[in-house]
């Protein structure tokens, strides 16, 4: 497991690596669009925008360098996702990877989720390192041999070859999905996984394709009395009955599946009241969840808004019992904020291995950490500037009063366009993937 | 202060305000929020900061509402909206609407001045029911189609000549909705099954004369703040009356010019 606490406090991170195409002038297609660390930390796929996945593999740790973790290399890119047409509605369905999840692995091979706004597909990546050789009837490029020359028999026997990494479709679970879909997770029962849209959520089996069950469902019967959409969902970390699903509103429901077949009414709803003094037209955009996370323990959850993160206690619906304010000095901004649009950003969050630390993105390369036990939070930016290989980051610091100290960024400098969405930490050691638009940094703590 | 009021309305022209106009609402608007305060202020000058605050909620709110409602109406053809988005928006609309409405019976004296002089096209028309009644907005199906183009059936609805007001609230009404079904929520209603047997081809251009041959009684939606800073997104507005009188009764195309030009 990780180093003691993984506190911010005797932690070093330094730069590993980056991936992705250096120059500025960014590809739509290869925005990155979702980040995963798979059960063990050894594999790391990122999903973009042009229907891509690519996975990387960490090279296991040398005995030259023992300091030092192994790096992430390509291990297989393939394409995961096209984009189609939906000819009844007349509209393009985007490519885009919304969300990867493995599976846990059972055998030599890996599995993954993936999915875009409609079409679910579950991937099997298997290595092949052996060919069979000396076959009787067959020359070794495919030809065949004319049976008359073939005087004696042989068995054929495998020899080693090349490493060859294969993908291929095992499964495609589609049409199930009238909107969006936002969110995936994998049950803990290792069977089933649920996709949520919008304003549905079904289950599925892993095996059968042309079912699933329909679990929630809050479109309302006339629609223009929509007022809520579902946002994200997750499958509890060992109860296989229980999920969560966040809305617009800024409320989490928790649902028993034991309880009917069709969970719209909630076993638990978790929701703050709003603060009346920062009460303003945008309130409720910004109470809109982004992400939520089961922590690994399962008592707690991680919800993610537009101005900070909470820590809910499944056992207290009344109020988180922790928030971290991830950017509070664009709280003055946001008029300015949702001219840009960036108001409607949806950011993500991740816990560490064991807990003890959250983190999220923010705007001009800014991600944060939030140490729950040592109460320190600290800024990071992911920047072609600090790449100088195991270079220690260095803390960054906004200044909100009138006074900007040296090495602090102002807030009116600060490049909206330049978001961090998507992060992800090492589910055992002390190693990020954090995303800028295009490039995925990685980034690991100082080893002695 | 002044400095803000006439560049609200550059807005909904989709010109972009320099960020520090926005920042300074942002700065002013917030009367809540805990602000830093300089010690060194005097008494009358909470009062004028209360005051100017109040104006600035106003114009915030002016802004919002000239941002939602042109946010609603962008969108890429082909591409489906985010409804979690369009939700968004409209729940702001609303909450909006809601707050004008209750300023409007709490204070009637309080809009005329300040905010949008054009705030008694908001009085008449902005009813929160609006968004669900509107007739000539709930039939149709705005994807696909321009939204300067609504291709309304007169026959659906009884509007004939017995609700005066009908035409007056269709204008911006249908903003708003046209917004709220720009956003596809009636994407998954068979619609399209009602309708396929009419030819609607030549409402599918942005061709006037030939919707005006179509005998269309709708008029082509009014959508943004008709200001006199502005051109209305509404093509045939005040100044051509010979096309529009194809659309419209004339009658009822003067009542509305006059009241769009408060004149």
């Amino acid at each position: 497991m990780a180093g003691p606490g993984g506190g911010s406090s005797d932690v070093q991170w330094c730069f590993s690596q980056v991936k992705g195409a250096m120059d500025d002038d960014v590809a739509e297609a290869d925005i990155i669009s979702t980040v995963e660390f798979n059960h063990s930390g050894e594999l790391l796929a990122t999903g973009d925008k042009g229907g891509r996945v690519v996975i990387f593999q960490q090279e296991p740790e040398s005995k030259n360098q023992p300091q030092c973790r192994g790096e992430y290399n390509v291990y297989s890119t393939f394409q995961s996702h096209e984009p189609e047409f939906d000819y009844l509605k007349s509209l393009e369905i985007e490519e885009k990877i919304n969300k990867i999840r493995w599976l846990p692995q059972k055998n030599a091979a890996q599995f993954l989720l993936s999915t875009n706004d409609k079409t679910i597909k579950l991937w099997k990546i298997s290595e092949r390192d052996k060919r069979p050789e000396g076959y009787n009837l067959k020359e070794e490029d495919g030809r065949y041999r004319d049976p008359n020359t073939v005087t004696t028999l042989r068995v054929p026997v495998f020899r080693p070859m090349d490493l060859m990494v294969e993908a291929s479709p095992r499964r495609v679970f589609a049409n199930a999905h009238t909107y969006h879909i936002n969110s995936i997770s994998v049950n803990s029962d290792h069977e089933t996984y649920l996709s949520a849209d919008d304003l549905r959520i079904n289950l599925w089996h892993l095996e059968i394709t042309d079912r699933s069950f329909n679990i929630v469902d809050i479109k309302p019967a006339n629609m223009e009395e929509l007022t809520e959409v579902i946002t994200a969902a997750e499958f509890h970390p060992y109860q296989c009955n229980t999920f969560v699903y966040s809305s617009s509103k800024g409320t989490i429901r928790l649902c028993d599946m034991r309880a009917s077949a069709l969970c719209d009414t909630h076993a638990k709803m978790f929701e703050e009241p709003e603060d009346p003094n920062n009460r303003s037209f945008f309130s409720e955009i910004i109470s809109s969840i982004s992400d939520v996370k089961f922590s690994h323990s399962g008592r707690y959850m991680m919800t993610r808004d537009y101005l900070s993160v909470k820590i809910w206690d499944l056992n207290m619906e009344t109020r988180p019992v922790e928030t971290y304010q991830v950017h509070e000095y664009l709280r003055s901004k946001l008029c300015s904020l949702y001219e840009n649009d960036c108001i409607f950003d949806k950011f993500e969050c991740c816990w560490n291995g064991n807990d003890s630390v959250v983190m999220t993105g923010s705007y001009n390369n800014f991600f944060r950490m939030f140490d729950r036990g040592y109460r320190h939070d600290v800024t990071f930016e992911a920047s072609r500037e600090n790449s100088k290989p195991r270079s220690v980051l260095k803390p960054r610091k906004v200044s909100t009063g009138g006074k900007r100290k040296k090495d602090e960024i102002s807030v009116d400098s600060l490049d909206f366009n330049k978001k961090i969405l998507h992060t992800a930490w090492h589910p055992l050691d002390n190693i990020i993937a954090v995303a800028t638009t295009n490039n995925l940094y990685i980034f690991q703590d100082k080893v002695n | 202060m002044t400095r803000l009021s006439k560049d609200t309305s550059m807005l909904g022209r989709g010109v972009k305000r320099k960020r520090s106009c926005l920042e300074e609402l942002d700065a002013e608007v917030l009367p809540d929020a805990p602000r830093k305060v300089d010690k060194k202020q005097d008494v009358d000058g909470d009062r004028d900061r209360g005051d100017r605050s109040d104006m600035s909620r106003l114009q915030q709110r002016q802004v919002v509402l000239s941002l939602c409602l042109k946010k609603l109406q962008d969108y890429q053809a082909g591409m489906e909206l985010s409804l979690r988005r369009s939700v968004l928006l409209v729940n702001t609309l609303r909450q909006i609407q809601d707050e004008m409405q209750s300023d409007r019976t709490g204070s009637p004296d309080l809009h005329l001045h300040s905010i949008n002089p054009d705030s008694c096209l908001l009085r008449d028309d902005f009813r929160e029911d609006l968004l669900v009644t509107c007739p000539g907005c709930a039939v149709g199906n705005a994807e696909g189609l321009s939204p300067s183009l609504f291709p309304e059936f007169p026959s659906q609805e009884a509007n004939g000549s017995s609700e005066q007001h009908k035409p007056l609230s269709s204008p911006s009404c249908s903003a708003v909705s046209d917004a709220t079904n720009a956003t596809g929520y009636l994407s998954d209603l068979a619609l399209d099954d009602i309708f396929e047997d009419i030819d609607t081809s030549m409402y599918e251009t942005s061709d006037l004369p030939s919707a005006c041959a179509a005998g269309s009684l709708w008029p082509i939606s009014v959508s943004l703040w008709p200001d006199e800073n502005m051109k209305p997104f509404c093509p045939t507005h005040a100044s051509g009356g010979g096309l529009q009188s194809c659309l419209m009764d004339l009658n009822e195309l003067d009542h509305i010019i006059e009241i769009l030009v408060k004149s």
